[in-house]
């Protein structure tokens, strides 16, 4: 996912992604990344060795794919992950049109807390970077063959809302 | 009318310019066909079978005098001089160029007019029953409730990419007007310890699977409802299913988890939502009721049936019009007056630019410059002074608009067809035409009766027909258009007495049942004339409407009339072996 391109927009301005993500099926065998740089690994695997995840010089990046369930089994560890000392959590678009991690950003946001870093990863693109922002998402990594400038551009795309529980986009510097 | 304000109108006007830029990009080749066919359906545009569609909002059904002019205008620079009105109350232009779409959106933006979500896996345009405000059997005015939930569901970041499309329709009165039984929420308004709420219907729908709406709450009050919608769309946003798109609807969610399970599902969402910013206040209801502009009907001393007294016995046609077409008003004084765009021969739903523009008169001149639209595909003038009716009539009958067929077997509700859409198996308003020349005689029709006829041309069920008490549906076989026939199908309404509508679990729509093999295309008037036969041989007097006697004897005594007729026996043994 480590690419030289600015296709990365975070706290509102385009920037290189500097996260890059750990295979489970690596050929060293390791069962976590190594502590050298910020990895993402799925919410599975951090899960399964949050242990050996905590304390790290470089905290770890978390990936929530969009059939991830938050019912009242999972809670717990979900609570668990907004809890825990981590670079970001990302979510997955596996098509723009899976709209999934829509409510699953809305979840971790409000009924969660979780304040840190929430970033959109997949097929995100210009056109839907807007409601993405709006649901709670503060970093977009923009596919390839889409004009992340637009992209960000695009955060501006309407002035006014009418749903009050959702947020304004937050906007960079440019006017 | 609701007159938009500053934020309205400025969103509208970002949306043209989004969908001009993705247009643009399209055109420009950065923007895959792809990526491009869901953003263009999210506002309306449909690649059809010879050009594009537009769908155009019409919110709730309601129109001002100066947006059907400007429909008109649209009509004639972009399109070929017409325009059809859709079920969901919207209006749809079958000929614009991909290129235009962004300046007619442009165009319609400058008189409050968008086409938002009137496609696409989103939430639709929100319907409601088309006299809406002036009905005299309204315990709510759901207009002001659908402006909120317009809003509401605008735009809205969450519910963009659902598992499939999305409608809400509301009922303000006692009679469901609506057809809130046949929608993904149905909306019903009631009254409990003095405050009134909303009975939530959810999981009805046409198409493929036709479900009538399972009860999950039969009391939301109404300050609850934003939210009690937003929790209701999130567990289907999440459990949906999204790995076959027939299996996609919410109805299938409800069915597959049963209704209970949902609705627990349902209040669990609520619960972390429930009294959030979301919430309606006192404040914000009459905000939004003070943007509306509201008829000032005045004080009319006389309630206008001695004016059109004479007339109503002089002219049998005029007195006709009146029984079918004319509809009890909330303010003595007042009709509000369907004008029927099922004229034999023109196909049922469609209305041209002159058309257009003589309604958009008639509604100044008679009315406080509103129209309706209806989802039978007709025209309401909601406010004609009763008194004026016989001018008015007199008006709309050299226009060939003043057909008396509302509520009868011609005032056909049909789909565009093999003719136009894309998806259809056959062709529908060739067939709508030829029944309509079936009952040309009009004292036959009045004397049939109370008579929905419903016909689609594919599963999609655009023209309603499982819920028609009569219904035609076009199938496709080894390239062949057949028709098949369902009989006892309700959109709402007719609940019997002693039926206490607050204690029902299911909305009171009705699907229809298929009585057996298809027939072919010149066969179907044949057919629905053997029906009626039977009806009207049945019928224990005139007051015992069709649908009466399909639910008092079922469907048996037709299917043997049809099938054992000699004349209809062959065609259907026919394609006995294909069919079910």
């Amino acid at each position: 996912m480590s690419d030289s391109n600015p296709n990365l927009i975070r706290g509102g301005q385009l920037t290189v992604n500097e996260v890059q993500c750990f295979d489970m099926n690596n050929e060293q065998a390791l069962l976590v990344p190594p502590d050298d740089a910020i990895w993402m690994v799925t919410f599975d695997t951090w899960l399964a060795h949050q242990l050996l995840l905590e304390g790290r010089q470089f905290p770890v990046a978390v990936l929530i794919p969009s059939d991830a369930d938050f019912d009242d089994a999972t809670s717990t560890h979900v609570h668990a992950l907004c809890q825990a000392d981590i670079a970001l959590i990302a979510i997955d678009f596996p098509s723009y049109t899976d709209g999934r991690g829509y409510s699953l950003a809305q979840l971790l946001r409000n009924i969660y807390q979780w304040s840190g870093e929430l970033r959109a990863v997949g097929d995100v693109m210009i056109d839907t970077v807007y409601y993405l922002a709006r649901c709670g998402f503060d970093s977009f990594l923009i596919k390839p063959g889409h004009d992340a400038q637009l992209a960000l551009d695009a955060l501006h795309t309407f002035s006014d809302t009418y749903q009050k529980s959702y947020r304004q986009p937050i906007k960079s510097n440019r006017p | 009318m609701y007159i938009y304000d500053e934020i309205d109108q400025k969103l509208v006007e970002q949306r043209v310019a989004q969908f001009r830029g993705q247009t643009q990009r399209f055109l420009n080749g950065q923007l895959s066909e792809d990526e491009f066919r869901v953003l263009r359906l999210q506002n309306g545009l449909y690649i059809q079978r010879h050009a594009p569609m537009l769908r155009v909002a019409i919110p709730y059904g309601m129109l001002t005098s100066n947006q059907l002019r400007t429909l008109a205008y649209v009509a004639r620079r972009w399109d070929k001089g017409y325009a059809h009105l859709t079920t969901r109350q919207n209006i749809q232009f079958n000929w614009p160029r991909l290129e235009d779409a962004p300046d007619i959106l442009a165009k319609l933006a400058t008189v409050q007019m968008h086409a938002i979500q009137t496609s696409g896996n989103c939430i639709r345009n929100t319907t409601t029953d088309h006299f809406a405000g002036v009905a005299y059997d309204e315990i709510i005015n759901p207009l002001v409730w659908c402006e909120i939930i317009r809003q509401w569901s605008m735009l809205h970041p969450e519910f963009a990419f659902l598992p499939r499309k999305f409608k809400i329709a509301v009922s303000g009165s006692v009679t469901d007007r609506a057809a809130i039984g046949v929608h993904d929420i149905g909306l019903q308004a009631v009254e409990h310890n003095g405050e009134f709420g909303f009975r939530v219907f959810v999981g009805g729908g046409l198409g493929r699977t036709p479900l009538v709406g399972k009860l999950i709450n039969p009391f939301v009050a109404w300050y609850d409802l934003l939210t009690y919608l937003q929790a209701t769309l999130r567990v289907y946003n999440l459990h949906g299913r999204r790995d076959n798109k027939y299996k996609a609807r919410i109805k299938i969610l409800v069915k597959d988890l049963t209704p209970e399970v949902f609705a627990q599902q349902v209040n669990e969402q609520w619960a972390r939502i429930k009294g959030g910013a979301d919430t309606v206040t006192a404040e914000f209801v009459s905000a939004i009721a003070d943007k509306f502009t509201w008829p000032s009907y005045g004080v009319l001393h006389e309630n206008g049936s001695a004016a059109i007294a004479p007339h109503l016995e002089a002219s049998p046609a005029f007195a006709r019009w009146f029984r079918t077409n004319i509809h009890q008003h909330k303010i003595t004084g007042y009709s509000s007056v369907t004008v029927s765009l099922k004229a034999t021969g023109s196909p049922p739903g469609d209305i041209t630019a002159d058309q257009m523009d003589v309604l958009a008169e008639m509604a100044d001149n008679y009315g406080f410059g509103e129209l309706r639209v209806s989802h039978e595909q007709n025209i309401i003038l909601p406010d004609v002074k009763t008194k004026s009716l016989y001018a008015l009539w007199q008006e709309l009958s050299v226009l060939n608009l003043a057909t008396p067929n509302i509520g009868l077997i011609t005032n056909i509700i049909a789909c565009p067809g093999g003719d136009y859409c894309s998806l259809a198996n056959a062709v529908s308003i060739p067939v709508a035409e030829a029944i309509q020349q079936k009952f040309d005689d009009l004292d036959y029709v009045h004397e049939i009766g109370e008579l929905d006829l419903n016909l689609s041309g594919c599963m999609n069920s655009c023209g309603h027909h499982h819920v028609g008490h009569i219904g035609i549906l076009g199938v496709d076989k080894a390239g062949e258009e057949w028709y098949q026939i369902t009989l006892g199908g309700r959109q709402s309404g007719a609940l019997k007495a002693g039926v206490k509508s607050n204690t029902d679990s299911n909305a009171s729509a009705a699907i229809g049942r298929v009585i057996g093999p298809s027939f072919a295309r010149e066969q179907v008037p044949d057919v629905i004339a053997r029906l009626i036969q039977t009806y009207l041989s049945i019928r224990e007097s005139d007051v015992e409407r069709f649908i009466d006697v399909v639910d008092r004897v079922g469907i048996e005594p037709f299917k043997k009339d049809v099938y054992m007729d000699p004349l209809l026996a062959k065609t259907s043994n026919l394609v006995r072996e294909s069919n079910v």
